[in-house]
Order: structure tokens, then C-alpha cells, then sequence
């Protein structure tokens, strides 16, 4: 059975080359979409048997000589880390792809030619990134997964999106090529050619051992290259221009999925096969902490609905990358039950923010959808007129701000109740307590905005259509089960940190609705949220119908239809902690400053260029400068 | 008998939240120089506010509107079973205090979300003051939280409390009088439902039963800082802990109510400008903490 693997990649392949294929691009985008959902479910069902035995499957493709063999065969393989980004990839694919039936409909033709080709490709290479089992072929995979999204991204065809689409390209690209000289390195110098995960965590860990230069080396591409995808603050900017321009699904996608990409290569590496280092994991928590601070500061000032969610995006990266340090830091320093407990917390938070950010995505789509605007302002009071939507984006909203039962909070508390304690960790979790605060606060404004607030001018909308509402409340409804139940994620993620090879057994938590605990409890906290429910609905039943009359306005005639603007939220907060804004302006002004010298360089080489002679010299210059920096030892 | 012990916790903060607001009030008349209302007032408002219908704006947001306050007083009740009052029962379990810290977090967003539900413009000035302390509230009680959390080693109430006294916690325990005082929305602070100037704030529209339970849903969550205020300092067991519990918690009220009483209000910038003091102050008593002191 282990021909599964390739069925999601016959389907996305058939997908793309009829949404090729087909002249007329509507259709063909339905196809495309509708083909890629399958390939979705059979995504979901990889990853479903992944939890459970590992599937194994090799492909010879060519028989090339010498210098190409090491692409002569391919090898894909799923273990239960790969199981885990595997279910991500496929009910969020299949949610997006769903929508996206609907959602493309009031896309011109032409924008949507673009997208009938690349959508599917691009859920198939993050697939193959996931399920490759070597070095190299991951790093073809994911320079083609670029690619394919960089086309999404720019699918409008509008000045912005192009350029969005240009930045994120040139950022990632850059950042994939410190990955491809830490691949480079690790195949040539450490383990040979065709060297797959399961020898490379044999010998990797051996090589790091004797060389840790070479260990600091690779680790530090390797974090840049990942930093970069994954959109850790100081190399995020690419993010917030580029996943609002793509189609409302396919931002989904880039959020919730795809920037999982790179957390998926830091467990790969650095839990399996590199030795759990505290230093590697503390860098790594100090990035986390930065993330999140300048990522939910600047989600503050947002007045465009889905610029608004990319930054909140950014800083949920953090939470997650915040749990990889900290259960790093904690092993290495001996914690090792509460470091596991942090490993599966980062699992399930990319899972949660899987989720919650897909859904809010496809609210925020579906808005742009009916009233044909992404500004905050022009919205409100959609709640009566798109009350599915509505319910849908106010469960996101409260699992996002992390209001118990729901999934948000239980994999905060996971990681509060295990950084808090310890003294180096402390300053870090106690960010991350501040930042669930103003992440609340973010969303209260998306949501009322957009929802309860009067409107500048009435809207007449209606409900999105069947294929649109019905992935939302799907992602709504998982973020409930896995808020009251979450030991139904947290069974394959305790196993999944255990074939890492960190010892966490599950008995070792008591799982109750919306808490996770370490050892036993005496009484189950089920009661604490069973309690708030049975109040509510006594309450609510016992005060019965509620009668209406006009808005009271102290005596006023006019009717006040004022409404408090989007960029009106929150300004004495944001006044008196101004400096965050002023810092980052700063650092920004500063990058600016030194790419215009790197820009002026450049440009006074290129005219030396048109001397023929100068030129030649410069470049012999350059080569005998690199050939004796680089190549003196090795020649 | 702990479930026991549990229902007497409840049964008695149900009774005594707005009783202490009635004391309250009659402590501020006195020292205004005024008769005030005698000490059952709250209690006599609430029953009757419990007996009229209530009323919701036409265009608002009902499904949301109607439920915040419920949902505020449901969170805060719920809290009172994991923060031991009267008897020091409660349910305990590893890390407790952050659900604490959430529950009253979600009364907080509840009533906020009713506000802006409301679709008076008073309502969301109101809604927007209230996040804009509770985010400076936040950052400042986060470094409490981990002042104790390093000193005693663990996150759950049981162990947390009555606490070893050393100087880290000492000042983030002055620091956390003053932010009682603040959270508590007391007069220099009252101002998301500052009276004269927005009319109640978020609370505006609010009228009859679901009134009575927006303020109920206050007068618990005064009481419920309060008695984590005097957890840290009562004795756990032992017969005393009702007694001093109970002559504390007016002791309590006098002085704060006092100084209620020679207060005007602060502007917002004023007051948030006071909590990243405040904060600054935490931050301190978690260095010297992680200091080991």
C-alpha cells in the first residue's frame, strides 16, 4: 500500500495539466481546485497512515552518469513528523481547495490562468517537501514550492501584487540558497551522496560531534534559510506584502501551511540530526520573542483585513518557534519531560494556527468576496447579513485570542506552564502572556470591525454560497473539538516527539478539556469549563426574550450612527508604547541607508563595466580574491 | 466535602460581592461627608434590576449582545473555584493560576465585545478604553505572575499561596496592591464606564436583568482580586482563615474605598502612563528574582 503515497501526486498532476489544458479558465480553475481537494483527501489519508506505520516508497527516474546519479532516484518516506505537517497540508488543502470552487468565480479570465496551472502544483510541492527523504530532492522541492507560490501570490496581476510577489521571491530565493550551502556542505562533507534522513540522523549527529565549527556553520544557514521562510522577525517583511495580494484561499494556504514549511525542517534538523543544543535553542527563543512583540505590535496598526492577518501570522510563527527553543533549551539542560511537553505544544500550535488562520483567511475572503473590500473602515455590521461567516470568524477570533475551551488556549498554556517557571526561560513566557493580550485585542478589532460595527454606509449583502460557508464552519468546528478535546491531537503528537527520541509518555499529562497537565490531578477541570457553559445557558434561558427599541443617545435627536474607526483603535496604548514603532522605523530607515550605498556600488561597478578592459581586470581581480579566500585550503 | 466546601465559597461570594460595594459606598459617603445608602443598596438595585425586563437596541448585534454579560459573570464565578475565599478548598491542579488569569481576561473581552455589540458610539469609546488599560494591566501582572513563578516554582494557586516573603516578591506583592486597585476600575481608573463623561461606557445599553449581571459580573471580579490579594497573606488552614478572611475583606474595602473617595478621574494617557511604572517596577522585581533573591 505503499503506491498511496503517489496518489496525491498523480491527482494534483492530472489537476495542473487540465487546468493547463483547458481554454476556458473558469472551468478550468473548477477543475483545478476540485482535483487538488482530492488530492487533498488523499494527502490526509498519507498522512493518516503515516501516524501509524511508516510508508516507504522509491522511484528510479533516470540513469544518468556521474555527475547527475545523486537525482537518479528519489525516495519518499513518511514518519510520524512528516505524518503531522502531512494532516496540516491536507485538511487545510482540502478546506481551501473547496472554497476556492466559489471564491474564483469573480476572478476575471485571464488573472485566473495563472492559477489553474499553479495552485495545484504548489499544494504538490509542499507535499513533496514534506515527504522526501533526502537532502537534495528537499531542496529542489522546495525551491519549486516557491516558485509555484510566488505565481499565486502575483495571480492579480496588479502593481502591488507584482511587486509583493517580486519581494517574496528575491527573499525566499535568497534564503533558500543559505539552505542549498548547508545542504551542500552537510552531503559533501559529512555523510556522501546518497545519504537519506534515516543516515543522516545515524551519522550526522557523530560528524557535529567532532566539527563544531562545521556544526555552527550549517546551523546558522540553516536558521536564515529557514528565518526566512518561516517569516522570523528580522527577515519577515516579505510576508505582509505578499500573502494579502494571492487569492483569499491560497493566502490561507501560505499562511497556515506553508511558512509550517521551514518548522518542519527546524524539528527535522535539529531534534534528529543534530545533538539537542541549549545554545541553538535559546537563539532560536530570542527570535521567537522578537517575532512576537513586532509582529502583534504592527497587526495593531493594520486597517486592511488581510494585512491585518499576515501580521498576526508573523507573530504566531512566534508562539510556535518559541516552543521549538524552549523544548530545545529545556532538554539540553535536562528538563526533559517539560522540554518534550514544549516540543508537542509547538506541534499543536502550528496545528491550532493551521486552523484558526486558514478559517480567518476564508472569512476575511468571503467579506472581500460580497462587499468587494479589504479596508476595515468601509466595513460592519455584516453579522446579520452573513451571520455563518460571522459565527465562523468569531470562533477564530476567540481561539486566536486564546479564550478557554478553545484550541488557542491549550497550546498557550502548554507553553506558559513550561517557560514560566524556569528562570532563563521566564522573560520569554511572560512575552508570550503579553502578546495573548494584544493578540485579543488585534482580533477584537478585526472582528467588530467588520461585524458589529455601524457601517460608513448600509451594506446589502448576502451569505457566501454553500461551498464557501461550509470549509469555514469545517475549520470552525476543529478548532472546537480540538479546544474540548485536545487529546485527540495530542495522542499522535506525543508519539510523533517520541520517535524524535525524546522520552514523554502519556501518562505522563492528564488531558482535560482546554487544560493539559503534567502528573495527576485531583479533580478533573472539566468543571471549570462545564461550570462557565451551564451558567451562561441558565442565565440566558432564564432572562428569556429581550424586548428592542432605538439606540439610546442621551437625549440627542440625530440619530449617532457614528462608528470608531479602525485606525482609532487602541491610540493611547499605541502612543505611549510609540518607541516599539519608532525602532522599527529606525531599523527600517537603516536597511534602507545600506541597500542604497550596496545599490550605489553596484551601479558605479556596472558603468566601470562598459569599459571592456576595467571590466575584465576587475573580474580576474575578484576571481584571485575568491580563489584565495575560498579555494587556497582545498586547491 | 470539598464540593461541600466549594458550594460555601460560591454561596458566600454570590452574597458578599455586592454587599461589599454596598460597604463601599457607604464608607465613601461618610467620608464625603454624606449619609449614603445603607450597605444593603447594592443588594436591593440588583434584585430589582432583576426584575425588569431587559431591553436591547434594534440594530445590535443580539446573539453577542446578550450574552456578554452572562458569559462575564459566568467566567468570574467560575473563578472562584480554583481561588480558595472563605475556606481554603478549591480545585487545584498544575498551573491553575493562568486559567485564573484567563477567566478574568475573557469577562474582560466579553463585555468589551458587548459594548461594540451595542451600536452606541459611547459603547465603543467605552469598549476601546477598557482594552487599552487591560493591555497595560497585562504586561505589568505577566512579570507578577513570573516574579512568583521562579520564586515558588510552580504556577498552581496551592503552592503559590500564602507566599514565602522575600524581597523580589515583596515589591511585585506592592505592585500587585496597586494593580488590584487599577483592575478593579476604581475611581482615578474608572474609566471605560467613567459615569459623567460617557454614561457607563460599554455598559450603556445594558438595561434590566442583563444589567444586574454586567455589574454582578464587576462586583465579583473586585472581590475576586481581593481574595487573591489575601491569599497571598492569610494562613491556608487551620479554623482562623474564615475569621481573618472575613474581617479582612472589609479592612480591605475601607482603605481602598478611601481612597476612592479623594480622587478624581485620570485621563486614559494618565493612567496607562501610571501602569508602564508600575510595569517597569514588576520588571525590576523579576530581575532581582531570577537574581535569586
Amino acid at each position: 500500500m505503499n503506491q498511496a503515497i503517489l496518489w496525491p501526486v498523480y491527482l494534483s498532476v492530472i489537476g495542473a495539466v487540465l487546468g493547463w489544458l483547458i481554454p476556458r479558465k473558469k472551468p478550468a480553475a473548477f477543475i483545478a481546485n476540485l482535483l487538488t481537494a482530492f488530492a487533498s483527501l488523499a494527502i490526509c489519508i498519507v498522512a493518516y497512515r503515516g501516524f501509524f506505520s511508516e510508508l516507504h516508497f522509491g522511484l528510479r527516474l533516470f540513469n544518468a552518469g556521474a555527475p547527475l546519479n545523486l537525482l537518479n532516484s528519489v525516495i519518499f518516506h513518511v514518519d510520524k513528523l512528516s505524518a503531522v505537517f502531512l494532516a496540516i497540508i491536507g485538511v487545510l488543502g482540502f478546506c481551501a481547495s473547496i472554497y476556492g470552487l466559489s471564491y474564483l468565480g469573480h476572478y476575471d479570465e485571464e488573472k485566473l490562468a495563472l492559477y489553474a496551472f499553479h495552485y495545484p502544483l504548489f499544494i504538490l510541492s509542499m507535499y513533496l517537501v514534506v515527504v522526501s527523504w533526502n537532502l537534495i530532492w528537499f531542496i529542489v522541492f522546495w525551491e519549486l514550492m516557491t516558485l509555484f507560490s510566488q505565481f499565486l501570490v502575483v495571480c492579480e496581476r496588479s502593481e502591488r501584487a507584482i511587486k509583493a510577489g517580486y519581494k517574496y521571491f528575491c527573499m525566499t530565493k535568497a534564503g533558500a540558497d543559505f539552505l542549498l550551502l548547508a545542504v551542500v556542505f552537510v552531503t559533501l562533507k559529512a555523510v556522501g551522496l546518497h545519504a537519506d534522513y534515516g543516515s543522516l540522523s545515524k551519522l550526522l549527529p557523530v560528524y557535529f560531534a567532532e566539527h563544531e565549527g562545521a556544526f555552527a556553520a550549517i546551523t546558522i544557514a540553516l536558521l536564515i534559510g529557514a528565518c526566512v521562510k518561516a517569516a522570523v522577525v528580522p527577515l519577515h517583511s516579505w510576508l505582509p506584502d505578499a500573502h494579502p495580494e494571492a487569492p483569499s484561499n491560497v493566502s490561507a494556504l501560505l499562511s497556515g501551511v506553508m511558512i509550517k514549511m521551514p518548522i518542519y525542517l527546524m524539528f527535522r534538523f535539529f531534534l534528529t540530526f543534530a545533538p539537542v543544543s541549549a545554545t541553538v535553542g535559546l537563539i532560536i527563543m530570542v527570535l521567537a520573542a522578537l517575532t512576537l512583540l513586532f509582529g502583534v505590535m504592527y497587526a495593531l496598526i493594520q486597517t486592511d483585513s488581510k494585512r491585518l492577518l499576515a501580521f498576526s501570522s508573523v507573530e504566531q510563527i512566534g508562539y510556535i518557534t518559541l516552543g521549538l527553543g524552549a523544548g530545545m533549551w529545556l532538554i539540553a539542560m535536562g528538563h526533559e519531560s517539560l522540554g518534550a511537553i514544549a516540543l508537542v505544544a509547538a506541534l499543536f500550535h502550528t496545528a491550532n494556527h493551521a486552523l484558526y488562520k486558514g478559517l480567518l483567511f476564508l472569512v476575511a475572503g468571503s467579506v472581500l468576496f460580497r462587499t468587494g473590500t479589504r479596508l476595515l473602515d468601509r466595513l460592519g455590521r455584516l453579522f446579520s447579513k452573513m451571520p455563518l461567516t460571522a459565527v465562523a470568524a468569531l470562533v477564530g477570533t476567540l481561539s486566536i485570542a486564546g479564550i478557554p475551551p478553545l484550541n488557542g488556549f491549550v497550546s498557550k498554556w502548554m507553553l506558559y506552564s513550561t517557560t514560566l517557571m524556569q528562570p532563563q526561560t521566564s522573560l520569554f513566557g511572560a512575552i508570550a502572556l503579553v502578546v495573548s493580550a494584544l493578540t485579543a485585542a488585534v482580533f477584537v478589532k478585526f472582528f467588530t470591525t467588520i461585524f458589529t460595527q455601524p457601517p460608513e454606509k448600509e451594506l446589502d449583502v448576502k451569505e457566501v454560497p454553500f461551498t464557501m460557508w461550509a470549509p469555514q464552519m469545517l475549520l470552525a468546528l476543529l478548532c472546537i473539538t480540538f479546544g474540548i478535546f485536545p487529546f485527540l491531537s495530542l495522542r499522535p503528537l506525543i508519539s510523533t516527539v517520541n520517535s524524535l527520541g525524546i522520552a514523554l509518555s502519556r501518562s505522563d499529562l492528564s488531558v482535560y478539556p482546554c487544560v493539559v497537565i503534567p502528573g495527576t490531578a485531583n479533580l478533573a477541570p472539566i468543571v471549570v469549563i462545564a461550570l462557565i457553559f451551564i451558567i451562561t445557558l441558565v442565565l440566558a434561558i432564564a432572562i428569556g426574550k429581550v424586548q428592542a427599541k432605538p439606540v439610546w443617545t442621551c437625549g440627542n435627536r440625530d440619530m449617532l450612527n457614528l462608528r470608531l474607526a479602525a485606525s482609532a483603535y487602541y491610540q493611547r496604548f499605541r502612543k505611549e508604547f510609540g518607541f516599539i514603532y519608532e525602532f522599527g522605523t529606525a531599523v527600517q530607515n537603516l536597511i534602507e541607508g545600506l541597500w542604497q550605498q550596496v545599490r550605489l556600488i553596484c551601479e558605479s561597478y556596472e558603468r566601470l563595466s562598459y569599459r571592456l578592459n576595467a571590466m575584465l581586470t576587475g573580474a580576474v581581480i575578484i576571481l584571485l580574491l575568491m580563489v584565495i579566500l575560498l579555494g587556497g585550503k582545498a586547491l | 466535602m470539598t464540593w461541600v466546601a466549594l458550594a460555601v465559597n460560591i454561596l458566600f461570594v454570590l452574597f458578599y460581592a455586592p454587599l461589599m460595594d454596598g460597604i463601599e459606598r457607604q464608607v465613601r459617603a461618610r467620608l464625603q461627608c454624606r449619609k449614603g445608602p445603607p450597605i444593603t443598596q447594592t443588594w436591593w438595585d440588583i434584585l430589582k434590576l432583576l426584575r425588569r425586563p431587559p431591553v436591547a437596541p434594534e440594530k445590535a448585534v443580539r446573539p453577542i449582545f446578550n450574552l456578554a454579560p452572562l458569559v462575564a459573570f459566568a467566567a468570574l464565578l467560575t473563578a472562584f473555584i480554583l481561588v480558595p475565599t472563605l475556606l481554603p478548598h478549591s480545585i487545584t491542579f498544575w498551573g491553575d493560576l493562568i486559567l485564573v488569569i484567563y477567566l478574568m481576561n475573557s469577562a474582560t473581552l466579553a463585555l468589551v465585545f458587548g459594548g461594540f455589540a451595542s451600536q452606541n458610539p459611547y459603547a465603543h469609546i467605552g469598549a476601546d478604553r477598557e482594552v487599552n488599560i487591560f493591555l497595560v494591566e497585562e504586561l505589568a501582572l505577566a512579570f507578577v505572575i513570573v516574579t512568583l513563578a521562579i520564586v515558588n516554582g510552580s504556577l498552581t494557586i496551592e503552592k503559590l499561596f500564602p507566599v514565602q516573603l522575600k524581597l523580589s516578591v515583596a515589591i511585585a506583592l506592592i505592585a500587585f496592591v496597586v494593580l488590584v486597585y487599577i483592575a478593579s476600575a476604581r475611581i482615578p481608573f474608572d474609566i471605560p464606564e467613567a459615569e459623567p463623561e460617557i454614561v457607563e461606557g460599554a455598559l450603556i445599553e445594558y438595561s434590566g436583568s442583563q444589567l444586574a449581571f454586567a455589574k454582578y459580573a464587576i462586583y465579583l471580579k473586585r472581590l475576586l482580586l481581593f481574595s487573591l490579594l489575601l491569599n497571598f497573606v492569610l494562613p491556608r488552614n487551620g479554623v482562623v482563615r474564615p475569621l481573618l478572611f472575613v474581617i479582612a475583606l472589609p479592612i480591605l474595602s475601607i482603605i481602598y474605598a478611601s481612597i476612592e473617595a479623594y480622587c478624581g478621574r485620570y485621563r486614559v494617557t494618565e493612567a496607562i502612563r501610571l501602569l508602564k511604572r508600575i510595569s517597569i517596577v514588576t520588571m525590576i522585581s523579576w530581575v532581582i528574582a531570577i537574581a535569586g533573591w
